[in-house]
């Protein structure tokens, strides 16, 4: 190895060296402040060690808020991934279109911009009292939430569609038809899978939200029926899990996207 | 002159599109059983028109508005600052970057909302915990957007800067700041949405007054109108703030602009 | 001498964008089989007129003739080669080429067939499975060229393809390009404003005058091939077709 591969690989371990000694100093302040110093108490500030028990805990009990940890994380999962692949389904082809065909945008679009700024999580009232409290509304509103960035991101894939390429295919005598499926969405697969990795993420953050106020399982409906009990070590417990399925499901459509999409990222 | 038409088609199918919204919703609540439950648009514009006159609960609107706003900017403004300093301080220090980031990396995958019963378990249902809901949401977004943006400031600037003998605190203020501007841009941007929807939602969990909690009175009171008028003035609000962040960013940025 | 067939016979080709006329009653035919040059001051519609060529543009006025039929991209069997860089980013080399072949519906062993030999006669076998963020910008460009000549054109339209390469790689191209127009006696239109290029590679030049476009003169060139750049007679059409240019 040259002397600065060398130092490199020094430098390399150094750093993970001191990253890992501030995550241990971090876990370690916690411990002492709570475990050994009780600045306060339980109820609101668990030691990590209460925390790690009241997860294998909940792995196999219901109480005290009516679900094991799995089947709160599957209710969730269910409405989550419903209400998405329903955004999806329908927000796609919706983004293509307006982006492709004049007079669909030129309607569409004000329509869309007046939806839009409202944020998703004020459509729940709405739902719930159309919808009641049931999948119907949960669903909605996680589609909701899914749609509006498939849209968008499926849009901007389109309009990204460079003439000469369109030119290219007219000229071998291509029908518009041949040149929005031969051309256009090629070049718009990597936004559209930004838009399918946003929205994921937008259906599980307004799933929480949705699940915090109606709701009788679920993650969200976890956490805060355990505040409402002061199980703070539950709490974290579950805001740790919403956080790792978010991780997870970003990680898995990372994958997927460097697998299906090639060229036109870099441009 | 077939350019002007262009402009004048668009607008024309605008001013179409919206008009057949507004009519649609009017025909289905006056001839259909929804109608029975929703409201039209009359009513809702005339709702919304009252309340601010008439409170809503213990507020007119305007009070409503100044409470969400307020949280808003006070959780924001602190994210923002803190957000740019530690973000810099990540894209800037190898060892800032080793010690924060592993923390970092634990907090930001959890959605702000998520906090929110914690928060509220151990703040109660005062100010503190709305704006600290509205910083945690705000804080991971300008903090990554810091930081990458101060990764990529070109170092042959700071080199160029170190040997012209600036000192380290012009440095960061100089070079490292503006070259990051567009990209801690566009996180604040980002942000700011994030902390409009955080406030409404801690707003409609654990409060009293506020846009959030108007749209969860109106639930509650199976009150469609209120719902929906809560619905338009949270939407117009989100639409004012973001036109204001384009509008700085055009000033701020100007030099970054491609298509200047 | 065979008898000469027109393939391409425009009259009165007009264009205006608005107000502005950027082509002015153009009128000129194309023998099949021949090589064109089009050369004229930068700016001067010569974009334009391809475009309204292949009807990629409406055209004011005018006719444009193919075989004694309307153009029409497709019935006819039409290959452009654009400006700028035109592979598709999402499709590997091999996938590029057979792009028009797949449109034009061809059976699949023919487009096959076709392919090989064209990635063959453009020397990139090497790089069937490469995507074109991988390659170099002259192997782009003979990809675009492959690509073009895989659907066998009857005309083969090209917009100052070799505008963005140095000069070594120009004539390697060049040369390829004429081998290949040799090969299938494709008719080509070719848009220039190096007029080194253009008496390189043509047998007939039309110089066009700045806007609104018209033609100002037609320059035959029967030089013998391969052509010398240094040869006495190489340099004097090519001072003649400057001049041309120089002095509108």
């Amino acid at each position: 190895m040259t002397e600065i591969e060398k130092k490199k690989k020094r430098d390399k371990i150094k750093f993970t060296t001191i990253s890992v000694i501030s995550l241990c100093v971090f876990f370690g302040v916690w411990y002492v402040a709570t475990a050994v110093m009780h600045l306060m108490p339980d109820y609101s500030l668990p030691s990590p060690v209460q925390v790690v028990e009241a997860f294998f805990y909940k792995l196999g009990n219901k109480a005290p808020d009516g679900g094991t940890l799995f089947q709160h994380i599957a209710a969730s999962l269910k409405v989550a991934l419903t209400g998405y692949l329903l955004g999806a389904v329908i927000g796609i082809p919706l983004g293509i279109c307006m982006a492709w065909f004049r007079r669909i945008d030129l309607f569409v679009t004000p329509l869309f911009d007046l939806v839009r700024p409202v944020p998703t999580i004020a459509w729940i009232p709405l739902m719930i009292l159309w919808f009641g409290i049931g999948l119907g509304a949960k669903a909605a509103i996680i589609f909701v939430s899914a749609f509006i960035p498939c849209v968008i991101n499926s849009y901007a894939g389109i309009k990204q569609t460079r003439p000469v390429h369109l030119w290219v295919a007219q000229t071998f005598g291509a029908s518009r038809t041949k040149m929005l499926f031969t051309v256009a969405i090629p070049t718009a697969m990597p936004l559209i899978f930004t838009g399918l990795r946003i929205s994921l993420q937008a259906a599980w953050t307004t799933l929480c939200a949705a699940e915090m106020l109606a709701a009788n399982k679920g993650l969200g409906y976890m956490i805060q029926l355990n505040r409402s009990l002061a199980r703070a070590d539950l709490i974290i417990v579950g805001m740790l899990t919403i956080g790792l399925i978010g991780t997870i499901f970003s990680v898995v459509l990372g994958k997927m996207e460097k697998k299906m999409v090639r060229g036109g990222s870099k441009s | 002159m077939k350019h002007m038409n262009e402009k004048m088609e668009k607008t024309l199918y605008a001013v179409l599109a919206i008009a057949s919204f507004f009519l649609a919703w009017e025909l289905l609540t006056a001839f259909t059983p929804a109608g029975e439950t929703t409201p039209g648009p009359v009513e809702v514009l005339r709702l919304l028109f009252t309340s601010f006159f008439e409170p809503i609960g213990k507020f007119t609107i305007y009070g409503h508005l100044y409470y969400s706003i307020r949280r808003v900017l006070v959780g924001y403004v602190v994210a923002t600052v803190l957000g740019i300093i530690v973000g810099i301080a990540m894209g800037t220090s190898r060892y800032a970057e080793a010690i924060i980031k592993p923390l970092f990396e634990l907090i930001r995958p959890i959605p702000p909302i998520a906090w929110i019963p914690l928060v509220i378990l151990w703040f109660g249902v005062g100010e503190l915990p709305k704006y600290t809901i509205i910083f945690i949401g705000s804080f991971t977004n300008v903090t990554l957007n810091a930081y990458t943006g101060a990764q990529r400031v070109d170092p042959q600037l700071i080199g160029c800067a170190k040997m012209l003998g600036t000192s380290d605190r012009d440095i960061f203020l100089r070079v490292i700041l503006p070259s990051s501007l567009p990209q801690i841009f566009a996180g604040m941007q980002v942000a700011l949405s994030t902390a409009w929807m955080a406030v409404l939602a801690a707003e409609m969990i654990g409060a009293q007054e506020g846009c959030g909690w108007i749209i969860l009175r109106g639930s509650d009171t199976t009150n469609i109108p209120l719902v929906l008028v809560g619905m338009v003035v949270i939407g117009v609000v989100g639409l004012l703030l973001a036109t204001i962040m384009r509008i700085a960013e055009r000033r701020l940025c100007a030099w970054n602009r491609m298509d200047v | 001498m065979s008898e000469e067939k027109v393939k391409v016979k425009v009259t009165h080709l007009t264009k205006k964008f608005g107000d502005l006329l950027v082509l002015d009653d153009i009128s000129f035919n194309v023998r099949e089989g021949e090589f064109l040059c089009i050369v004229g001051p930068t700016g001067c519609g010569k974009t334009t007129f391809l475009n309204s060529l292949t009807k990629l543009y409406d055209i004011t006025a005018g006719e444009i003739l193919v075989n004694g039929e309307p153009v029409d991209l497709k019935k006819h069997n039409i290959a452009y080669i654009f400006q700028e860089y035109s592979t598709f980013p999402w499709l590997k080399v091999e996938e590029n080429i057979r792009y028009g072949l797949k449109l034009k519906k061809l059976p699949e062993d023919v487009i096959r067939e076709r392919t090989d030999e064209v990635i063959r006669m453009v020397g990139l076998e090497e790089f069937r499975n490469y995507y074109p963020d991988q390659l170099s910008a002259s192997m782009l460009q003979r990809v675009v060229i492959a690509r073009a000549f895989a659907v066998k054109p009857e005309l083969l339209i090209m917009d100052e393809p070799y505008g963005q390469l140095d000069i070594s790689l120009r004539f390697k191209l060049e040369d390829e390009l004429i081998r290949l127009w040799q090969e299938t006696k494709t008719t080509v239109i070719f848009i220039t404003h190096n007029i080194e290029e253009a008496v390189y590679l043509s047998e007939r030049i039309l110089v066009l005058t700045n806007k609104p476009t018209k033609i100002k003169k037609e320059i035959v060139n029967t030089l013998p091939r391969p052509r010398d750049v240094t040869a006495p007679d190489f340099v004097e059409i090519r001072n003649h077709v400057t001049d041309l240019i120089k002095w509108w």
